[in-house]
């Protein structure tokens, strides 16, 4: 065996070393990604569940008698806001642009629910109804979930980022097609999502 | 040098994950957990075994854990998803846990839902589960009767929705206890050695030695078997359920 072949045997056992990290790290890689549009989804189902529960909210609060009816339109028009901005579903957003307006779209949906859960403080008589007890603890699970799943959601996408951007990886991640995404972000004004909080029948708050 | 300054590293990377992580309660050992000591002996037994047949007959996972104070800078909310989750109540793949906290002294109940059983017990019933069949009672300082009746409530709800093994999470695991399966494996190997030293002084040979084993062990694993099927009351262990936020809180 000459020199040449000795060569050419170790170039191409380079070769193939080479081509089976590709193909491992960009399984990996998509493995990755697909979590993140799998938690997208939920996200965005957490959502979807926060606005179908807007036209009950709306129509059990418009039944109590002369309900401010400027939070009312708040909230409906918040929801119409919401239903523009929706991202395309399937996979995670890519455009940190786009779930910036996403975020602030469904913050301010969150934003005004709250006050109206607020201005709700205000008559008695609706807060006593069964049902909008019930939409009422609706909601605030729905706030809990959407808390939860941005969470996972951030913690998915944080995940991702990192694995593209680790050392040898990033050298084959642009190449690949694999560009890093957004996470929610939490920051004052619209994009928190609303506090509601409520001393449920009347009850004194906490004594510690 | 190097492994010092690897060793460095580790301690600084263990440093940084530990100031990072929130300390999480440990899982609990038993499906009612009353760390606060305001539930009576005899009730807290009962409904720990109530709690641990209801797993038996529909997989649900319910467990109760009160704690004396709320202790986490964060809300009452976001804590016990975190807490529900990381102790994986409710079966793997059913996600039917559901886990009921009460801090005594802070006066917080939160009643934490997992997906597979936000359909029977959804927020709404939840809140009033906590409204209606706790806070009231609470209120009038009858822990007891509170608890029980929170906890009957949310059977109710859950009832139909999983068909139970009859067994608990805690009596699988029970089953495949390795330092128990160790133990019979060494008792096992000792009794093979012992028979096959005998067989050899007898019979001069190993062909029969060989045969003690397969003998022995269908008996050995019989054992692990009996060893399982102890224990009435409970034990819990978290079957890999996982958390959404579903569920209500209140206080009293």
């Amino acid at each position: 065996m000459g020199t040449a072949t000795k060569i050419l045997i170790g170039l191409v056992a380079l070769a193939v070393i080479f081509g089976l990290y590709v193909v491992s790290s960009y399984n990996g890689l998509v493995g990755l990604q697909q979590a993140t549009d799998a938690q997208w989804a939920q996200v965005q189902n957490v959502y979807q569940r926060r606005a179908d529960l807007v036209p009950n909210l709306v129509s059990t609060v418009s039944g109590a008698a002369n309900f401010e009816k400027s939070t009312l339109l708040a909230v409906t028009e918040a929801r119409a806001s919401v239903g523009r901005a929706q991202l395309p579903s399937g996979t995670a957003p890519t455009d940190p642009a786009q779930l910036a307006a996403f975020q602030q779209a469904e913050g301010q949906l969150g934003s005004a629910l709250s006050r109206l859960l607020v201005v709700s403080e205000r008559y008695p008589d609706l807060k006593a109804t069964a049902g909008f007890r019930d939409l009422q603890a609706q909601l605030e699970g729905t706030e809990n979930r959407i808390a939860v799943e941005r969470g996972r959601f951030n913690d998915v996408v944080q995940a991702y980022d990192t694995a593209i951007r680790r050392f040898p990886a990033v050298l084959l991640a642009g190449a690949l097609g694999f560009s890093s995404r957004p996470y929610f972000t939490a920051t004052a004004g619209s994009d928190t999502p609303p506090k509601v909080q409520f001393d449920f029948g009347g009850a004194a708050p906490a004594k510690p | 040098m190097s492994v010092r300054t690897l060793g460095l590293l580790v301690l600084c990377f263990a440093a940084g994950g530990i100031r990072a992580a929130e300390v999480m309660p440990a899982p609990p050992r038993a499906h009612f957990n009353d760390y606060a000591s305001v539930v009576s002996p005899a009730t807290a037994q009962a409904l720990d075994t109530k709690l641990a047949d209801f797993e038996r007959q529909t997989s649900n996972q319910v467990v109760v854990a009160i704690y004396p104070r709320f202790e986490s800078d964060s809300s009452v909310e976001d804590y016990s998803v975190r807490v529900a989750q990381s102790w994986h109540v409710g079966q793997k793949g059913k996600d039917n846990g559901a886990v009921l906290f009460i801090f005594a002294q802070t006066h917080q109940i939160y009643l934490e839902v997992g997906y597979g059983l936000e359909g029977a017990l959804p927020d709404a019933l939840a809140k009033r589960i906590i409204s209606d069949e706790i806070v009231p009672r609470f209120r009038k300082g009858d822990f007891d009767g509170g608890v029980v009746a929170g906890v009957n409530a949310v059977m109710a709800a859950t009832q139909g929705e999983y068909r139970g093994t009859g067994r608990t999470a805690a009596d699988r695991n029970k089953g495949m206890n390795p330092i128990a399966f160790l133990f019979l494996l060494f008792i096992v190997v000792v009794f093979i050695i012992t028979l096959a030293r005998k067989n050899a002084a007898i019979y001069h040979g190993g062909g029969r030695g060989g045969f003690g084993g397969p003998m022995i062990f269908p008996g050995g694993f019989g054992g692990g078997g009996g060893f399982s099927g102890g224990g009435g009351g409970g034990g819990f262990s978290g079957g890999g359920g996982s958390f959404g936020g579903g569920g209500a809180g209140g206080s009293w």
